[in-house]
Protein backbone atom coordinates (compact mmCIF):
# COMPACT_ATOMS: atom_id res chain seq x y z
CA UNK A 1 0.00 0.00 0.00
CA UNK A 2 1.45 3.36 -0.97
CA UNK A 3 1.82 6.19 1.47
CA UNK A 4 -0.76 8.20 -0.47
CA UNK A 5 -3.34 5.39 -0.10
CA UNK A 6 -2.69 5.19 3.63
CA UNK A 7 -2.98 8.96 3.84
CA UNK A 8 -6.27 8.84 1.95
CA UNK A 9 -7.69 6.30 4.38
CA UNK A 10 -6.78 8.50 7.32
CA UNK A 11 -7.99 11.73 5.74
CA UNK A 12 -11.41 11.78 7.42
CA UNK A 13 -10.03 10.87 10.85
CA UNK A 14 -7.47 13.61 10.48
CA UNK A 15 -10.09 16.18 9.48
CA UNK A 16 -12.22 15.30 12.49
CA UNK A 17 -9.21 15.13 14.83
CA UNK A 18 -9.65 11.43 15.52
CA UNK A 19 -6.11 10.20 14.79
CA UNK A 20 -3.92 8.87 17.58
CA UNK A 21 -0.57 10.65 18.20
CA UNK A 22 1.55 8.19 16.19
CA UNK A 23 -0.83 8.08 13.21
CA UNK A 24 -1.17 11.84 13.34
CA UNK A 25 2.60 12.29 13.17
CA UNK A 26 2.85 9.89 10.20
CA UNK A 27 -0.03 11.64 8.47
CA UNK A 28 1.43 15.11 8.94
CA UNK A 29 4.84 13.96 7.75
CA UNK A 30 3.30 12.65 4.54
CA UNK A 31 1.18 15.77 4.00
CA UNK A 32 4.26 17.95 4.37
CA UNK A 33 6.06 15.91 1.71
CA UNK A 34 3.17 15.27 -0.75
CA UNK A 35 1.58 18.38 -2.35
CA UNK A 36 -1.30 16.34 -3.91
CA UNK A 37 -2.42 14.87 -0.59
CA UNK A 38 -1.88 18.27 1.05
CA UNK A 39 -4.14 19.89 -1.57
CA UNK A 40 -6.86 17.29 -1.07
CA UNK A 41 -6.62 17.63 2.69
CA UNK A 42 -6.95 21.40 2.41
CA UNK A 43 -9.90 21.16 0.02
CA UNK A 44 -11.80 18.69 2.21
CA UNK A 45 -11.07 20.82 5.28
CA UNK A 46 -12.46 23.85 3.47
CA UNK A 47 -15.59 21.88 2.59
CA UNK A 48 -16.16 21.03 6.24
CA UNK A 49 -15.70 24.68 7.18
CA UNK A 50 -18.37 25.63 4.61
CA UNK A 51 -20.67 22.93 6.00
CA UNK A 52 -20.16 24.45 9.47
CA UNK A 53 -21.96 27.53 8.18
CA UNK A 54 -25.11 25.55 7.46
CA UNK A 55 -28.09 26.80 9.44
CA UNK A 56 -30.52 24.17 10.61
CA UNK A 57 -33.86 25.88 11.04
CA UNK A 58 -35.54 25.86 14.41
CA UNK A 59 -39.31 25.48 13.88
CA UNK A 60 -39.77 27.70 16.95
CA UNK A 61 -41.07 27.42 20.50
CA UNK A 62 -44.70 27.04 19.39
CA UNK A 63 -43.81 23.98 17.37
CA UNK A 64 -41.86 22.38 20.20
CA UNK A 65 -44.42 23.44 22.79
CA UNK A 66 -47.22 21.70 20.90
CA UNK A 67 -45.17 18.66 19.92
CA UNK A 68 -46.35 16.43 22.78
CA UNK A 69 -50.01 17.37 22.22
CA UNK A 70 -49.80 16.55 18.53
CA UNK A 71 -48.07 13.25 19.27
CA UNK A 72 -50.71 12.39 21.91
CA UNK A 73 -53.46 13.15 19.44
CA UNK A 74 -51.90 10.85 16.89
CA UNK A 75 -51.51 8.12 19.51
CA UNK A 76 -55.18 8.52 20.36
CA UNK A 77 -56.04 8.22 16.69
CA UNK A 78 -53.95 5.10 16.27
CA UNK A 79 -55.39 3.62 19.48
CA UNK A 80 -58.93 4.23 18.17
CA UNK A 81 -57.96 2.44 14.98
CA UNK A 82 -56.52 -0.51 16.89
CA UNK A 83 -59.48 -0.63 19.27
CA UNK A 84 -61.74 -1.25 16.33
CA UNK A 85 -59.59 -4.18 15.36
CA UNK A 86 -57.75 -4.58 12.10
CA UNK A 87 -60.73 -4.94 9.80
CA UNK A 88 -60.24 -5.97 6.21
CA UNK A 89 -60.94 -2.40 5.12
CA UNK A 90 -58.30 -1.07 7.51
CA UNK A 91 -55.74 -3.57 6.27
CA UNK A 92 -56.53 -2.66 2.70
CA UNK A 93 -56.29 1.00 3.72
CA UNK A 94 -52.81 0.44 5.17
CA UNK A 95 -51.80 -1.40 2.02
CA UNK A 96 -53.05 1.55 -0.05
CA UNK A 97 -51.07 3.96 2.12
CA UNK A 98 -47.86 2.21 1.15
CA UNK A 99 -48.59 2.33 -2.54
CA UNK A 100 -47.33 5.10 -4.79
CA UNK A 101 -49.84 7.63 -6.11
CA UNK A 102 -50.04 6.12 -9.61
CA UNK A 103 -51.09 2.75 -8.16
CA UNK A 104 -53.87 4.53 -6.30
CA UNK A 105 -55.12 6.16 -9.48
CA UNK A 106 -54.98 2.88 -11.41
CA UNK A 107 -56.91 1.12 -8.64
CA UNK A 108 -59.51 3.89 -8.66
CA UNK A 109 -59.94 3.61 -12.42
CA UNK A 110 -60.21 -0.18 -12.18
CA UNK A 111 -62.81 0.11 -9.42
CA UNK A 112 -64.87 2.50 -11.54
CA UNK A 113 -64.65 0.13 -14.49
CA UNK A 114 -65.74 -2.78 -12.31
CA UNK A 115 -68.73 -0.88 -10.98
CA UNK A 116 -69.64 0.08 -14.54
CA UNK A 117 -69.48 -3.57 -15.64
CA UNK A 118 -71.59 -4.63 -12.66
CA UNK A 119 -74.25 -2.04 -13.41
CA UNK A 120 -74.18 -2.95 -17.09
CA UNK A 121 -74.48 -6.68 -16.44
CA UNK A 122 -77.40 -6.14 -14.10
CA UNK A 123 -79.24 -3.89 -16.52
CA UNK A 124 -78.62 -5.86 -19.69
CA UNK A 125 -78.38 -9.40 -18.33
CA UNK A 126 -76.18 -12.27 -19.52
CA UNK A 127 -77.96 -12.79 -22.84
CA UNK A 128 -77.94 -9.15 -23.78
CA UNK A 129 -81.64 -8.76 -23.05
CA UNK A 130 -83.33 -7.16 -20.12
CA UNK A 131 -83.27 -9.38 -17.05
CA UNK A 132 -86.44 -11.24 -16.27
CA UNK A 133 -87.40 -12.56 -12.93
CA UNK A 134 -90.15 -13.66 -10.70
CA UNK A 135 -91.64 -11.48 -8.05
CA UNK A 136 -89.83 -13.58 -5.51
CA UNK A 137 -86.37 -12.94 -6.94
CA UNK A 138 -87.14 -9.29 -7.38
CA UNK A 139 -87.83 -9.07 -3.72
CA UNK A 140 -84.50 -10.72 -2.98
CA UNK A 141 -82.55 -8.33 -5.20
CA UNK A 142 -84.06 -5.18 -3.83
CA UNK A 143 -83.88 -6.51 -0.27
CA UNK A 144 -85.41 -3.50 1.33
CA UNK A 145 -82.88 -2.82 3.95
CA UNK A 146 -83.51 -0.02 6.36
CA UNK A 147 -83.61 2.51 3.56
CA UNK A 148 -83.93 5.36 6.06
CA UNK A 149 -80.64 4.43 7.75
CA UNK A 150 -78.84 4.08 4.43
CA UNK A 151 -80.17 7.41 3.24
CA UNK A 152 -79.17 9.01 6.52
CA UNK A 153 -75.69 7.51 6.19
CA UNK A 154 -75.48 8.80 2.63
CA UNK A 155 -76.42 12.28 3.74
CA UNK A 156 -73.90 12.11 6.58
CA UNK A 157 -71.15 10.95 4.20
CA UNK A 158 -71.89 13.69 1.67
CA UNK A 159 -71.84 16.43 4.31
CA UNK A 160 -68.62 15.03 5.80
CA UNK A 161 -67.10 14.95 2.33
CA UNK A 162 -67.90 18.63 1.72
CA UNK A 163 -66.33 19.55 5.03
CA UNK A 164 -63.25 17.40 4.37
CA UNK A 165 -62.81 18.86 0.89
CA UNK A 166 -62.72 22.33 2.40
CA UNK A 167 -60.07 21.15 4.81
CA UNK A 168 -57.80 19.21 2.46
CA UNK A 169 -57.91 21.87 -0.22
CA UNK A 170 -56.61 24.45 2.23
CA UNK A 171 -52.95 25.12 1.49
CA UNK A 172 -51.28 27.29 4.15
CA UNK A 173 -48.41 27.97 1.72
CA UNK A 174 -50.62 29.93 -0.64
CA UNK A 175 -53.68 30.83 1.44
CA UNK A 176 -54.08 33.11 4.39
CA UNK A 177 -54.47 30.90 7.47
CA UNK A 178 -56.53 33.58 9.17
CA UNK A 179 -59.07 33.66 6.36
CA UNK A 180 -59.56 29.92 6.80
CA UNK A 181 -62.74 29.40 8.82
CA UNK A 182 -61.52 26.68 11.14
CA UNK A 183 -64.01 27.64 13.85
CA UNK A 184 -66.93 27.00 11.51
CA UNK A 185 -65.49 23.68 10.40
CA UNK A 186 -64.93 22.61 13.99
CA UNK A 187 -68.55 23.41 14.88
CA UNK A 188 -69.88 21.55 11.83
CA UNK A 189 -67.69 18.52 12.48
CA UNK A 190 -68.81 18.44 16.13
CA UNK A 191 -72.43 18.19 14.93
CA UNK A 192 -71.54 15.48 12.43
CA UNK A 193 -69.59 13.51 15.05
CA UNK A 194 -72.63 13.70 17.33
CA UNK A 195 -74.90 12.32 14.56
CA UNK A 196 -72.63 9.41 13.70
CA UNK A 197 -73.37 6.94 16.57
CA UNK A 198 -77.13 6.85 15.81
CA UNK A 199 -76.43 6.34 12.10
CA UNK A 200 -74.01 3.54 12.85
CA UNK A 201 -76.56 1.79 15.05
CA UNK A 202 -79.07 1.88 12.21
CA UNK A 203 -76.64 0.05 9.92
CA UNK A 204 -76.96 -3.40 11.47
CA UNK A 205 -77.55 -5.46 8.34
CA UNK A 206 -74.76 -7.84 7.26
CA UNK A 207 -74.44 -6.13 3.87
CA UNK A 208 -73.89 -2.75 5.48
CA UNK A 209 -70.59 -3.49 7.18
CA UNK A 210 -68.55 -1.41 4.75
CA UNK A 211 -70.92 1.52 5.01
CA UNK A 212 -70.81 1.26 8.81
CA UNK A 213 -67.00 1.29 8.75
CA UNK A 214 -66.94 4.34 6.52
CA UNK A 215 -69.27 6.17 8.89
CA UNK A 216 -66.99 5.18 11.79
CA UNK A 217 -63.89 6.38 9.91
CA UNK A 218 -65.56 9.70 9.22
CA UNK A 219 -66.75 9.96 12.81
CA UNK A 220 -63.12 9.66 14.01
CA UNK A 221 -61.99 12.35 11.56
CA UNK A 222 -64.86 14.62 12.59
CA UNK A 223 -63.87 14.19 16.23
CA UNK A 224 -60.30 15.07 15.36
CA UNK A 225 -61.39 18.22 13.54
CA UNK A 226 -63.67 19.16 16.42
CA UNK A 227 -60.73 18.74 18.82
CA UNK A 228 -58.28 20.91 16.87
CA UNK A 229 -56.67 23.60 18.94
CA UNK A 230 -58.28 27.01 19.09
CA UNK A 231 -56.94 29.52 16.57
CA UNK A 232 -55.21 28.45 13.39
CA UNK A 233 -53.99 24.93 14.15
CA UNK A 234 -52.24 24.50 10.81
CA UNK A 235 -50.15 21.59 12.11
CA UNK A 236 -53.27 19.80 13.33
CA UNK A 237 -54.98 20.37 9.98
CA UNK A 238 -51.93 18.96 8.22
CA UNK A 239 -52.05 15.82 10.38
CA UNK A 240 -55.73 15.32 9.59
CA UNK A 241 -55.03 15.78 5.88
CA UNK A 242 -52.34 13.13 6.07
CA UNK A 243 -54.70 10.80 7.93
CA UNK A 244 -57.43 11.28 5.33
CA UNK A 245 -54.92 10.62 2.57
CA UNK A 246 -53.41 7.60 4.31
CA UNK A 247 -56.80 5.99 4.86
CA UNK A 248 -57.94 6.67 1.31
CA UNK A 249 -61.15 8.19 2.66
CA UNK A 250 -62.09 10.02 -0.53
CA UNK A 251 -61.70 6.83 -2.54
CA UNK A 252 -63.92 4.98 -0.05
CA UNK A 253 -66.49 7.79 -0.16
CA UNK A 254 -66.58 7.73 -3.96
CA UNK A 255 -66.86 3.95 -4.06
CA UNK A 256 -69.70 4.07 -1.55
CA UNK A 257 -71.46 6.72 -3.62
CA UNK A 258 -71.13 4.59 -6.76
CA UNK A 259 -72.44 1.53 -4.93
CA UNK A 260 -75.43 3.44 -3.57
CA UNK A 261 -76.15 4.97 -6.97
CA UNK A 262 -75.97 1.53 -8.55
CA UNK A 263 -78.56 0.02 -6.18
CA UNK A 264 -81.64 1.96 -7.35
CA UNK A 265 -80.62 1.32 -10.96
CA UNK A 266 -80.28 -2.38 -10.31
CA UNK A 267 -83.53 -2.41 -8.41
CA UNK A 268 -85.24 -0.57 -11.25
CA UNK A 269 -83.75 -3.00 -13.74
CA UNK A 270 -85.12 -5.90 -11.75
CA UNK A 271 -88.48 -4.27 -11.12
CA UNK A 272 -89.19 -3.36 -14.79
CA UNK A 273 -89.86 -6.86 -16.21
CA UNK A 274 -92.12 -7.71 -13.29
CA UNK A 275 -94.38 -4.87 -14.28
CA UNK A 276 -94.32 -6.12 -17.89
CA UNK A 277 -95.37 -9.59 -16.84
CA UNK A 278 -98.13 -8.13 -14.73
CA UNK A 279 -99.42 -6.25 -17.77
CA UNK B 1 -34.90 11.66 35.17
CA UNK B 2 -31.68 10.08 33.86
CA UNK B 3 -31.47 7.64 30.96
CA UNK B 4 -31.54 4.54 33.19
CA UNK B 5 -34.65 5.82 34.94
CA UNK B 6 -36.32 6.45 31.57
CA UNK B 7 -35.48 2.93 30.42
CA UNK B 8 -36.75 1.45 33.68
CA UNK B 9 -39.92 3.52 33.50
CA UNK B 10 -40.52 2.59 29.88
CA UNK B 11 -40.08 -1.09 30.73
CA UNK B 12 -42.82 -0.69 33.37
CA UNK B 13 -45.03 1.15 30.88
CA UNK B 14 -44.80 4.43 32.80
CA UNK B 15 -46.33 7.27 30.76
CA UNK B 16 -44.15 9.89 32.48
CA UNK B 17 -41.03 8.07 31.36
CA UNK B 18 -42.32 8.09 27.80
CA UNK B 19 -43.01 11.80 27.97
CA UNK B 20 -39.52 12.39 29.36
CA UNK B 21 -38.05 10.33 26.53
CA UNK B 22 -39.99 12.35 23.95
CA UNK B 23 -38.96 15.66 25.52
CA UNK B 24 -35.33 14.61 25.66
CA UNK B 25 -34.99 13.19 22.16
CA UNK B 26 -37.60 15.00 20.07
CA UNK B 27 -35.14 17.52 18.65
CA UNK B 28 -32.48 14.95 17.78
CA UNK B 29 -35.06 12.69 16.12
CA UNK B 30 -36.74 15.59 14.32
CA UNK B 31 -33.49 17.03 12.95
CA UNK B 32 -32.20 13.71 11.67
CA UNK B 33 -35.58 13.14 10.00
CA UNK B 34 -35.47 16.68 8.61
CA UNK B 35 -32.00 16.17 7.18
CA UNK B 36 -33.09 12.91 5.62
CA UNK B 37 -36.56 13.83 4.35
CA UNK B 38 -35.84 17.42 3.43
CA UNK B 39 -38.98 19.14 4.71
CA UNK B 40 -40.39 19.89 8.15
CA UNK B 41 -43.85 18.39 7.56
CA UNK B 42 -42.44 14.99 6.63
CA UNK B 43 -39.88 15.31 9.42
CA UNK B 44 -42.60 15.72 12.02
CA UNK B 45 -44.54 12.81 10.59
CA UNK B 46 -41.43 10.61 10.68
CA UNK B 47 -40.50 11.71 14.19
CA UNK B 48 -44.00 10.87 15.43
CA UNK B 49 -43.78 7.45 13.78
CA UNK B 50 -40.49 6.93 15.60
CA UNK B 51 -41.98 7.70 19.00
CA UNK B 52 -45.06 5.59 18.30
CA UNK B 53 -42.78 2.70 17.43
CA UNK B 54 -40.74 3.26 20.58
CA UNK B 55 -43.92 3.31 22.66
CA UNK B 56 -45.28 0.14 21.13
CA UNK B 57 -42.13 -1.92 20.90
CA UNK B 58 -39.96 -0.84 23.76
CA UNK B 59 -39.71 -4.54 24.61
CA UNK B 60 -37.30 -4.93 21.71
CA UNK B 61 -34.86 -2.42 23.23
CA UNK B 62 -31.70 -4.32 24.14
CA UNK B 63 -30.67 -3.84 27.75
CA UNK B 64 -27.32 -2.08 27.99
CA UNK B 65 -27.70 -0.39 24.62
CA UNK B 66 -27.72 3.38 24.25
CA UNK B 67 -31.17 4.87 24.00
CA UNK B 68 -29.90 7.58 21.63
CA UNK B 69 -28.34 5.07 19.23
CA UNK B 70 -31.53 3.01 19.21
CA UNK B 71 -33.63 6.08 18.45
CA UNK B 72 -31.27 7.18 15.68
CA UNK B 73 -31.54 3.76 14.10
CA UNK B 74 -35.34 3.80 14.21
CA UNK B 75 -35.34 7.34 12.81
CA UNK B 76 -32.97 6.40 10.03
CA UNK B 77 -35.07 3.35 9.10
CA UNK B 78 -38.31 5.33 9.28
CA UNK B 79 -36.78 8.03 7.06
CA UNK B 80 -35.64 5.50 4.49
CA UNK B 81 -39.12 3.89 4.51
CA UNK B 82 -40.62 7.31 4.06
CA UNK B 83 -38.36 8.09 1.11
CA UNK B 84 -39.18 4.73 -0.46
CA UNK B 85 -42.90 5.33 0.00
CA UNK B 86 -42.56 8.70 -1.63
CA UNK B 87 -40.72 6.94 -4.43
CA UNK B 88 -38.24 9.74 -4.85
CA UNK B 89 -34.94 10.97 -3.61
CA UNK B 90 -35.19 13.56 -0.86
CA UNK B 91 -36.08 16.99 -2.12
CA UNK B 92 -33.54 19.74 -1.85
CA UNK B 93 -34.01 21.43 1.47
CA UNK B 94 -33.55 24.84 -0.04
CA UNK B 95 -37.07 26.14 -0.49
CA UNK B 96 -39.05 24.80 2.41
CA UNK B 97 -36.26 24.91 4.93
CA UNK B 98 -35.07 28.36 4.04
CA UNK B 99 -38.68 29.54 4.01
CA UNK B 100 -39.18 28.03 7.43
CA UNK B 101 -36.00 29.46 8.87
CA UNK B 102 -36.03 32.88 7.31
CA UNK B 103 -39.70 33.48 6.65
CA UNK B 104 -39.12 35.22 3.32
CA UNK B 105 -38.55 34.36 -0.29
CA UNK B 106 -35.65 31.98 -0.88
CA UNK B 107 -32.67 33.62 -2.47
CA UNK B 108 -33.71 37.11 -1.47
CA UNK B 109 -32.37 39.09 1.46
CA UNK B 110 -34.63 39.19 4.48
CA UNK B 111 -36.65 42.33 4.90
CA UNK B 112 -35.10 44.49 7.58
CA UNK B 113 -31.76 42.65 7.47
CA UNK B 114 -28.98 44.85 8.88
CA UNK B 115 -26.72 44.12 5.91
CA UNK B 116 -28.80 42.98 2.92
CA UNK B 117 -25.74 42.09 0.83
CA UNK B 118 -24.29 39.87 3.55
CA UNK B 119 -27.71 38.40 4.21
CA UNK B 120 -28.18 37.60 0.53
CA UNK B 121 -24.76 35.99 0.42
CA UNK B 122 -25.57 33.90 3.46
CA UNK B 123 -28.88 32.78 2.00
CA UNK B 124 -27.26 31.84 -1.28
CA UNK B 125 -24.67 29.85 0.62
CA UNK B 126 -27.46 28.04 2.50
CA UNK B 127 -29.04 27.29 -0.85
CA UNK B 128 -25.81 25.86 -2.22
CA UNK B 129 -25.26 23.75 0.88
CA UNK B 130 -28.81 22.39 0.68
CA UNK B 131 -28.38 21.48 -2.98
CA UNK B 132 -25.01 19.86 -2.27
CA UNK B 133 -26.49 17.77 0.56
CA UNK B 134 -29.26 16.69 -1.78
CA UNK B 135 -26.69 15.06 -4.06
CA UNK B 136 -25.43 12.79 -1.29
CA UNK B 137 -27.04 9.34 -0.90
CA UNK B 138 -29.32 8.81 2.14
CA UNK B 139 -26.80 6.54 3.86
CA UNK B 140 -23.90 8.93 3.26
CA UNK B 141 -26.05 11.81 4.39
CA UNK B 142 -27.07 10.06 7.62
CA UNK B 143 -23.44 9.29 8.44
CA UNK B 144 -22.32 12.83 7.64
CA UNK B 145 -25.12 14.50 9.59
CA UNK B 146 -24.57 12.32 12.66
CA UNK B 147 -20.83 13.00 12.61
CA UNK B 148 -20.77 16.63 11.60
CA UNK B 149 -23.86 18.07 13.29
CA UNK B 150 -24.61 15.62 16.09
CA UNK B 151 -20.93 15.12 16.90
CA UNK B 152 -21.28 11.34 17.25
CA UNK B 153 -18.16 9.17 17.33
CA UNK B 154 -17.66 6.76 14.42
CA UNK B 155 -18.38 3.78 16.70
CA UNK B 156 -21.68 5.33 17.81
CA UNK B 157 -22.67 6.05 14.22
CA UNK B 158 -21.83 2.45 13.34
CA UNK B 159 -24.04 1.24 16.22
CA UNK B 160 -26.85 3.60 15.30
CA UNK B 161 -26.97 2.66 11.65
CA UNK B 162 -26.01 -0.98 11.98
CA UNK B 163 -22.78 -0.58 9.98
CA UNK B 164 -19.15 -1.46 10.57
CA UNK B 165 -16.79 1.36 11.58
CA UNK B 166 -14.95 0.84 8.28
CA UNK B 167 -18.16 1.38 6.31
CA UNK B 168 -18.93 4.50 8.33
CA UNK B 169 -15.50 5.93 7.47
CA UNK B 170 -16.00 5.07 3.85
CA UNK B 171 -19.48 6.66 3.68
CA UNK B 172 -18.22 9.74 5.48
CA UNK B 173 -15.28 10.16 3.12
CA UNK B 174 -17.53 9.76 0.09
CA UNK B 175 -20.03 12.23 1.49
CA UNK B 176 -17.38 14.89 2.12
CA UNK B 177 -15.89 14.43 -1.32
CA UNK B 178 -19.29 14.73 -2.98
CA UNK B 179 -20.03 17.84 -0.96
CA UNK B 180 -16.67 19.28 -1.94
CA UNK B 181 -17.43 18.67 -5.59
CA UNK B 182 -20.89 20.20 -5.34
CA UNK B 183 -19.78 23.20 -3.35
CA UNK B 184 -17.35 24.23 -6.03
CA UNK B 185 -14.05 23.54 -4.37
CA UNK B 186 -13.41 21.24 -7.32
CA UNK B 187 -10.40 23.11 -8.65
CA UNK B 188 -8.26 21.90 -5.81
CA UNK B 189 -9.47 18.33 -5.88
CA UNK B 190 -9.34 17.94 -9.66
CA UNK B 191 -5.78 19.24 -9.60
CA UNK B 192 -4.95 16.73 -6.90
CA UNK B 193 -6.65 13.89 -8.85
CA UNK B 194 -4.81 14.80 -12.04
CA UNK B 195 -1.47 14.78 -10.25
CA UNK B 196 -2.27 11.38 -8.67
CA UNK B 197 -3.22 9.90 -12.03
Amino acid sequence: MTECQTCNERMIESLYGMLGPADKADFERHIAACPECAAEHAALGETLRVMDKRERPDPGPEFWGGYWDRLSRRMLWEATEEGRGPSLAARIGRLFARLPRWAYQTAGAAALLLVGILIGSRLIGPSGTATTGTPGTTAAVSAPAPAGAVAQAGDFIERSKVLLLGLVNFDPAVEDAYAFDLGGKKAASRLLAAEAPAIRQGLGEPGQRRLRELVTDLEVVMMQIANLEAGQDVDGVELIKQGVDRRGLFLKIDLDRLTRDARPAAAAGAAGPVKKSQV
Amino acid sequence: MDEDAIIEGMTRGDQRAFRELVDRFKKKVFYLALDMAGNPVDAEDISQEVFLKVYRSFGTFRKGAKLGSWLYRITYNASIDHLRRKGAAPQAMADEIIEASAGSDAGLPRRGAADPAADLELRQLQDRIACALDKVSPQEKAVFVLRHYEDLQLQDIALSLGLSVGSVKSYLFRAVRKLQKELGTTALISRAETSHD
